[in-house]
């Protein structure tokens, strides 16, 4: 009898522990965030699917209204990586009108994918690393 | 079976109890206070294990607690392929780099430099046990001096789950759990319970709340 006791004691603290202290309810819609860049990093040159995947979690998460901060620039940086550039600048945009802090970088961001762009139109030749240009 | 369960939760429990939600100790938050940071940009990690992939694997356990915390985290796979794309994929380079540059070239307001003192698994006969360690500092972007910082490692090996009562069945039970994890041990979920716990406040010496918390500025008192 003091035994079931004692187990039952244990898992109430184990079950309130589990809720309460270590994984308590989010604040942002993250959805399957953290895997989904661990695969990222597992398979760099799967890029399609890292991106359907974010715009999933996006998704799901503009529904609810709770963006994440970063996921706006994280979802543009695989569009411009995946030469959809018209819709990576909207992105960024979404991110620096979301997050402030986020305005200097973004700006940067936007400016580098405008200049790609234009880049893109005069000829076919674009070079994959534009920070720098602009990063000063 | 009830032995079973019971064994079982009680060695969860000791687990929990030793891995995190744990009482906190006194630390000096002045500097952090008055730094006040907004935004937190996760710096390229410093690898001192020898598992090349750890940085990256890291890195996807890193945004969540931060930005949990109620700070505006850099998203950090960019960050880190813009500092490539730069030839700052060095992580040792970029921690020696003067830290008030990196946040003007991204507009941060902090800094966090993560290094990985251990990241292995060690084999013993019938089980293996994985370790992980990290070493976190956090600068201020306006002065460039450290306002936080924590280490925090954890050690999880499989043989603590298992008990059926029968030693037998018990041996062969950790035979092939071991063989699994020799196979591909599993960091992730360490990885992610230390980074849970290690910014934890004020239950823990983590971050005291973000601006995007209600508690911003309010739980400094609590824990004083």
């Amino acid at each position: 009898m003091a035994h079931k006791i004692f187990s039952i004691f244990l898992a109430l603290i184990f079950t309130f522990l589990l809720l309460q202290g270590c994984a308590a309810n989010r604040k942002y819609a993250w959805g399957n965030y953290d895997s989904t860049l661990y695969r990222h990093y597992k398979n760099p040159q799967d890029k399609a699917k890292n991106l359907d995947k974010l715009k999933e979690i996006l998704e799901v998460a503009e529904r609810e209204d709770r963006v994440p901060p970063g996921l706006y620039a994280e979802y543009g940086y695989a569009l411009y990586e995946t030469g959809n550039i018209s819709e990576a600048i909207i992105n960024f945009e979404k991110e620096k009108a979301k997050w402030p802090e986020s305005n200097i970088l973004m700006e940067k961001m936007i400016r580098n994918a405008k200049k790609q762009e234009e880049n893109l139109r005069k000829s076919s030749t674009v070079s994959t690393s534009g920070f720098k240009e602009v990063g000063k | 079976m009830k032995n079973e369960t019971r064994l079982f939760l009680a060695l969860l429990l000791i687990i929990f109890f030793t891995s995190g939600c744990t009482t906190p100790k006194k630390k000096d938050y002045s500097a952090f206070k008055a730094a006040d940071p907004h935004s937190i940009l996760v710096l390229p990690v410093v690898n001192r294990s020898v598992d090349i992939n750890a940085p990256d694997y890291f890195l996807s356990t890193i945004s969540i607690p931060l930005a949990e915390r109620g700070y505006y985290v850099f998203p950090v796979d960019m960050v880190k392929h813009l500092l490539e794309d730069d030839g700052m994929s060095d992580a040792d380079l970029v921690h020696n780099a003067d830290t008030m540059k990196l946040c003007s070239l991204f507009g941060s307001d902090s800094n966090l430099y993560v290094s990985i003192e251990r990241w292995d698994a060690k084999y013993l006969l019938l089980t293996t046990q994985v370790t992980v360690d990290f070493d976190y500092k956090l600068k201020d972007c306006k002065t460039g001096d450290l306002i936080w910082s924590e280490r925090k490692g954890m050690v999880y090996s499989p043989q603590q789950q298992n008990s059926s009562g029968n030693p037998f069945a018990d041996l062969i039970v950790m035979a092939i759990s071991a063989a699994v994890t020799k196979a591909a041990p599993n960091y992730m979920p360490l990885a992610h319970q230390v980074n849970g716990a290690v910014f934890a406040y004020p239950k823990g010496p983590g971050l005291p709340a973000g601006p995007y918390l209600p508690e911003y500025r309010k739980d400094y008192e609590k824990s004083e």
